[in-house]
């Protein structure tokens, strides 16, 4: 299967399991000539970003004691930034988190940012996928 | 829509949109949709540097995007600040859909709020909320001043919710916004339009002349008895609408009122204090009114003096003089904000230059005296009214400041008044330099010890010859500290001196990013935050030792950082002198010289704050150095404010004083100026 193939199969698949939604088709519709890498730029800086708000959750929840409003800033960030690229079930996770924190509940949140932290990397490593691919699309020798 | 309007036709294309958002992944995604939609777009992905580059350039956008959670400042935050300073729409956005949330959002002026993930759809009709508010501008222009009771509606409006906002952060920011708009109307007043401006409105530059044509219009009628329409009869002046006068009275009331608390909130011996000790700062834009244009003539100001000394605080027939202490006293604490309140410091001035900051401070002391001449063409924070005293007279504040340090007798004081020149430029001293202020002589008419006439070259020019004393402006070696050792700031705009000198812990002082520094600084602190004193300028630091307040200053700065002796209550207001400035026509130094700041609003309880409240800084550094420190760039730039001649209320303190080049570098994005977060008061907490 050629990789342009194997791109547009993973992306149906990741809009069918719910792991995107249309915003990412709009992105999908932002690329234009203007902006030909468009697509890859924003979801690479998703992928650093959301692991890097996941490492702050992690830290923050870590504490002996919880400061909840700021835990509150970092989940609805990530979740800013997974609505904004589409990350369907991310955003969803998080919306959750966001209740827990509303609860000051910490077993909540922890157990909420293991489920954010699962799907976070079960979309990234499939962005990686879709990066590869269409660098080879565009012709490029994949990546590792 | 400035630059809409210059590229005519073709709006919204081209619509000039600033984003701001801590998430680059969002900032990315709308930057590509804004584009799409072909505006023009500015990405930042710091609150703080946005707003210095809105400060830096207030026309060079049409609409903020701003996130809410951020940070280094809360969105709501920078949402106010920006519609106190510059008017501009603002439109939040969030991943944050809780109701009372977007409430907020509202209630602090936005106009839309916006849900993350942003559609398309709803970026292309943005460009509505410019043309809305641009056309409720101008309605609202339209009809302001058109009835007296309008008018006189106006303070007592302001009042009120400067009173509200304090007491109420969240629903007083409608109101502030409210304000705000009204601000805005009587300023466009002001503003300066070019004659054969094809603005619509048009607009007076309330020059020297025409101020003193006023004010002796006003003294002619007596103050209680000085409506619009008399003034305008009286003036004479062809083409001055009633309107112009109304909204110019308006904004002089206020600019009395708040000596009248100056007056009655320190411990003047010539003044009987009356009113709660906080005073409010005066309302720069009576300064920049004042100074609009330059100088005001002695004999005006000694007139209106005359007639501000002569009446006790409660005398003056100030309406809503309660108010004014209501929102000195909101101004002073509850707000974190402080810029709204502006008590002293009004909205963030701007000021070019604040190195007069260092006046301010005093100015409370002053005893309110109107020195309306001290507006130098900064726009001294007087935008609105912001401390007014520090602004206006400054050789009057820091004579009466001095004096009251000093314990003169009265007559210096009167004495001094009388003398007082009108400067131009932020500078509030009067024409003397800083040495001429030693202790030993008292005050001489001219001198004002707090006011450190930076050196920066445009300061220098509008220093008329006429100063009696040798000029301060300019002077370079530090002044003889006038009250047991202050050492006014010679340099330029001095207002940080206060703060950074800590090493910047003190909020807001950091002149850097000098826009950021917004009289609100001032008006922060008064949640414990550096009072007032801290306004980038530095204004009427206490006594101590200057050369505190920055730890960057050069020598120049530290050395010459005056204070008033025991009160430091340093107007955040009159380092700050741009904000709104341009709209008085005030004078606008090319070094920025800074504008006004507004007296310390509270003298007396900067002085202590100073002590107190400062984020890592010890207070006292302020005080003493602030007063007169003027940041110094060599430029006689306030550092307190603004670099760029913006003078931004200690609040956001930037620490260096001076920064290397004259346009204080709004270094916000790299945050290093903004030593504590939350001395803009911003901590997310409203």
């Amino acid at each position: 299967m050629s990789a342009a193939n194997q791109l547009a199969a993973l992306i149906a698949n990741m809009f069918a399991t719910g792991l995107l939604d249309d915003q990412f088709q709009q992105l999908q519709m932002l690329q234009d000539p203007s902006a030909p890498n468009f697509v890859s730029e924003v979801v690479t800086l998703f992928c650093q970003d959301g692991e890097r708000i996941i490492g702050e959750l992690a830290k923050q929840l870590d504490k002996p004691s919880v400061d909840f409003d700021r835990v509150d800033a970092f989940v609805h960030q990530l979740k800013g930034s997974s609505a904004s690229v589409g990350a369907l079930k991310v955003k969803n996770t998080c919306i959750q988190f966001c209740e827990l924190c509303q609860q000051k509940s910490k077993d909540g949140c922890l157990k909420t940012l293991e489920t954010v932290r699962i799907n976070f990397y079960e979309l990234r490593g499939k962005f990686q996928t879709m990066l590869q691919l269409e660098r080879q699309v565009n012709g490029f020798p994949p990546n590792n | 829509m400035a630059a809409a309007e210059a590229r005519g036709r073709e709006f919204p294309v081209g619509m000039k949109v600033l984003v701001v958002d801590d998430d680059p992944t969002c900032l990315l995604v709308l930057k590509r949709m804004l584009l799409d939609c072909r505006y023009d777009v500015t990405t930042c992905p710091q609150a703080t540097r946005a707003l210095t580059m809105l400060r830096e350039n207030r026309r060079g956008f049409d609409v903020i995007i701003s996130d809410v959670h951020m940070p280094d400042m809360d969105g709501f935050r920078l949402l106010e600040l920006v519609g106190l300073e510059m008017d501009l729409p603002v439109i939040m956005m969030s991943a944050d859909s809780r109701t009372d949330i977007v409430m907020k959002g509202i209630k602090h002026g936005a106009c839309d709020y916006l849900i993350k993930p942003v559609r398309m759809e709803e970026l292309k009709n943005i460009w509505q909320h410019v043309v809305r508010k641009k056309i409720n501008e101008n309605k609202d222009h339209e009809h302001s001043g058109s009835l007296d009771d309008t008018d006189r509606n106006r303070p007592t409006n302001n009042d009120n919710e400067y009173a509200s906002s304090a007491n109420d952060g969240g629903d007083g920011s409608w109101k502030s916004q409210k304000k705000k708009r009204e601000k805005e109307d009587d300023e466009t007043d002001l503003e300066n339009g070019d004659p054969s401006s094809t603005s619509k409105k048009p607009r007076v530059v309330w020059s020297v002349e025409l101020h003193q044509q006023f004010v002796n219009a006003v003294n002619h009628l007596g103050i209680d008895k000085a409506v619009p329409k008399k003034i305008l009869e009286l003036m004479n002046v062809p083409g001055l609408t009633r309107e112009n006068v109304a909204s110019h009275l308006q904004k002089f009331r206020l600019y009395l009122k708040r000596i009248a608390q100056h007056h009655a909130g320190i411990p003047h011996p010539f003044v009987a204090p009356a009113s709660s000790a906080k005073v409010a700062p005066l309302g720069g834009l009576e300064f920049q009114a004042l100074a609009a244009s330059g100088q005001i003539p002695p004999q005006a100001l000694a007139a209106l003096q005359d007639e501000l000394l002569g009446r006790p605080t409660s005398s003056l027939a100030l309406p809503g003089r309660d108010q004014s202490s209501l929102r000195l006293a909101a101004i002073k604490g509850n707000k974190p904000h402080g810029e709204r309140e502006i008590t002293f410091g009004q909205p963030i001035y701007k000021c070019q230059n604040n190195t007069y900051g260092a006046f301010s401070q005093s100015s409370p002391a002053v005893g309110g005296l109107p020195s309306f001449a001290a507006w130098p063409n900064n726009k001294l924070g007087m935008t609105d009214s912001p401390s007014t005293l520090g602004n206006v007279g400054n050789s009057q504040n820091s004579n009466m400041l001095l004096h009251e340090l000093q314990q003169q007798p009265d007559t210096l004081l009167s004495g001094t008044l009388h003398n007082i020149d009108v400067k131009p430029s932020g500078v509030v001293m009067p024409s003397q330099s800083l040495n001429a202020f030693p202790a030993s002589e008292g005050i001489s008419p001219n001198q004002n010890p707090l006011i450190i006439p930076s050196q920066s070259p445009s300061f220098l020019a509008s220093i008329p010859p006429s100063m009696k004393h040798e000029p301060l402006l300019g002077s370079p070696s530090p002044s003889t500290s006038l009250l047991g050792g202050l050492d006014m700031v010679n340099q330029a705009s001095t207002s940080q001196p206060l703060i950074s000198s800590h090493g910047a812990n003190l909020p807001g002082l950091k002149n850097r990013s000098s826009n950021a520094m917004p009289s609100p600084g001032i008006s922060n602190f008064q949640s414990g935050n550096i009072p007032y004193v801290v306004n980038q300028n530095a204004i009427g630091v206490s006594s101590r030792p200057p050369g505190v307040l920055k730890t960057e200053s050069t020598d120049s700065l530290s050395r010459s950082y005056g204070y008033i002796g025991g009160n430091t209550s340093v107007d955040s207001g009159l380092l700050s002198s741009q904000s709104k400035n341009p709209q008085y026509g005030l004078l606008r130094s090319q070094n920025d010289v800074s504008g006004s700041w507004s007296p310390s609003q509270d003298f007396d309880s900067f002085g202590n704050s100073l002590g107190q409240g400062h984020p890592g800084s010890t207070s006292s550094n302020f005080q003493s150095s602030t007063l007169g420190k003027l940041p110094d760039q060599g430029r006689g730039r306030n550092h307190g404010f603004v670099g760029k001649g913006t003078c931004i209320p200690s609040r956001f303190a930037v620490d260096e004083v001076e920064s290397p080049t004259n346009n204080l570098s709004h270094s916000i994005g790299n945050s290093g100026d903004i030593v504590n977060p939350d001395i803009f008061g911003f901590s997310g907490q409203m």
